[in-house]
């Protein structure tokens, strides 16, 4: 950790990055009163505060207020996000270990990867119906791909050095699976699973905007039948502090889980 | 054969470690072979203190991965302790040249990874290895990450883990290959230290030839292309050895040119 200079008790980081916020904000604001910008195509930010409010007491649409939305939306995510990781994580360390199999699938996993997910929707829709379960499976998808690459790629780019030391001191077999090649790849499985939630938070708010009216995709979504930008901005300013906090739980999971490798891993996109 | 420095074991003179035309081959399933080592010869007796070296390409850390048990020779046989080597065995522990610790693992308990394989009881284990961590100095640092200590505590510290299953044989890797010349140097005293504290048989794989006559009983040199043991040079100096002393300058002058 970097010490900076403190003013007020407050890092001279946060004051840059405070001060920044408040002017372009004000700029915003000023721009938007001073009738520069139309109050229907960019709403003001005092407007948007306002109707965060509104969101968050009346609801929108059909009184569904937004906390019901954000939880809507997260529990989706987790529920593709787990059962993707789940899933992935042991598959990526078996097809990682295993030279033959790794070739025999290397294609099939940058082709499944390399599709958007979303464009996906009307197939799922076909199969699954326009229900959660479609939703899910299709944050499934993209969390699964994402994690399976990285812990592929983790188990194949592990030292030889260390295999090296672990059959030089008696571990084979399980023992050589769980003290050494596991924990040498868990940074990179982390990463993995970072970028798939990401992921997930894009994939989420195209597949909500079908069929739901429940759900920060839905929220906005809904807006457009009533032409509320202030609504689009909102909900998309919410997901974007939804992301950030979801990110930010990692992290610290990541520090409290992996405290030797905070830092050491190398996040390929 | 001396076994200058060493000891006054019963078993002393026995044989430890012996190649018998031993020939290592890369590449041997597909095209192109690359002919790394041939008709190797050479023993280690108990408690004695070999080095290799050599050019890079000599083949030298082929030769040590074959002793331990790493890779297994295309032609020819590797006896340790009498029995053909067929993989690694934990009368053998092995310093490696570059960063081998876990960096998940603390020091200590890098140190106590191989007892905890053999299944040594956790009283047991954790006593031993705070003498080891005694023994290489580093007591205040045994709940640090290798990334938190430098080149040369990781070196000690695997040095330190290579003796925790006390085997009777000792490899090395160019262990301190990548440090700076004062910690090199100081390192290289630690070990000799540890040796005569710890009585192993070492077989120690460098380039830098002083290096080698500052640490060895006998040298082998290697020829390259392939691999060959060129010549046998035993160091017939009291320790501790100065680097700067006429004999050892004359031992440096006929090794490089044997290399050359």
């Amino acid at each position: 950790m970097k010490r900076s200079t403190k003013y007020l008790g407050i890092p001279r980081d946060a004051w840059i990055r405070g001060i920044t916020m408040v002017i372009l904000l004000g700029i915003w604001e000023g721009a938007s009163r001073l009738g520069l910008v139309s109050q229907l195509m960019l709403p003001a930010p005092s407007k948007l505060a306002a109707t965060l409010g509104n969101l968050a007491t009346n609801g929108f649409p059909q009184g569904i207020i937004v906390f019901t939305h954000m939880r809507v939306t997260i529990f989706r995510i987790l529920q593709g996000y787990l059962i993707g990781a789940f899933v992935a994580i042991p598959l990526g360390l078996m097809v990682g270990q295993i030279a033959l199999l790794e070739r025999a699938v290397n294609p099939i996993v940058t082709f499944a990867r390399s599709i958007a997910t979303i464009s996906l929707l009307p197939l799922a829709i076909a199969w699954f119906g326009v229900g959660e379960l479609s939703k899910v499976l299709l944050i499934t998808y993209a969390a699964f791909w994402a994690v399976l690459t990285n812990t592929i790629q983790g188990v194949r780019s592990l030292d030889p050095v260390y295999v090296s030391v672990g059959r030089m001191y008696g571990a084979r077999g399980v023992k050589l699976f769980f003290r050494v090649i596991l924990p040498a790849t868990l940074p990179r499985i982390f990463a993995g699973m970072k970028i798939a939630l990401g992921l997930c938070f894009m994939v989420i708010i195209g597949v909500e905007m079908v069929g739901t009216v429940q759900g920060l995709g839905a929220l906005i979504q809904q807006s457009r039948w009533f032409y509320r930008t202030d609504i689009a901005i909102a909900g998309t300013v919410l997901i974007g502090l939804f992301g950030l906090a979801m990110s930010l739980l990692l992290d610290f999971l990541e520090r409290l889980l992996l405290p030797w490798a905070v830092g050491l891993e190398e996040v390929e996109r | 054969m001396s076994s200058a420095g060493s000891s006054s074991d019963g078993d002393t003179g026995k044989i430890k470690v012996r190649a018998e035309s031993v020939g290592k081959t890369f590449g041997e399933e597909n095209g192109e072979q690359v002919v790394a080592l041939k008709d190797i010869d050479f023993t280690i007796g108990t408690n004695e203190f070999v080095s290799i070296v050599g050019r890079s390409g000599c083949g030298k850390s082929t030769m040590l991965n074959l002793v331990a048990g790493l890779l297994l020779p295309s032609s020819g046989n590797v006896f340790v302790n009498e029995r053909k080597v067929a993989g690694p065995g934990l009368d053998r522990g092995m310093v490696f040249q570059q960063a081998s610790l876990f960096p998940w693992l603390t020091a200590i308990e890098n140190i106590e990874f191989g007892p905890k394989n053999t299944g040594t009881p956790k009283e047991a284990r954790r006593k031993q290895s705070q003498e080891l961590i005694q023994l290489v100095r580093l007591s205040e640092f045994e709940n640090k990450y290798p990334r938190e200590l430098s080149g040369g505590m990781q070196q000690r510290v695997a040095i330190a883990r290579a003796l925790a299953l006390d085997p009777d044989i000792l490899l090395m890797d160019e262990p301190f290959g990548a440090l700076d010349q004062l910690t090199r140097e100081d390192m290289q005293g630690e070990l000799l230290r540890i040796w005569q504290e710890r009585r192993k048989t070492v077989l120690f794989v460098t380039h830098s030839i002083s290096e080698a006559i500052f640490l060895s009983d006998r040298i082998l040199v290697f020829g390259t292309h392939p691999g060959f043991v060129k010549k046998e040079v035993s160091i017939d100096m009291p320790r501790p050895r100065h680097k700067a002393s006429k004999e050892f300058l004359q031992y440096y002058e006929a090794i490089y040119e044997t290399i050359n």
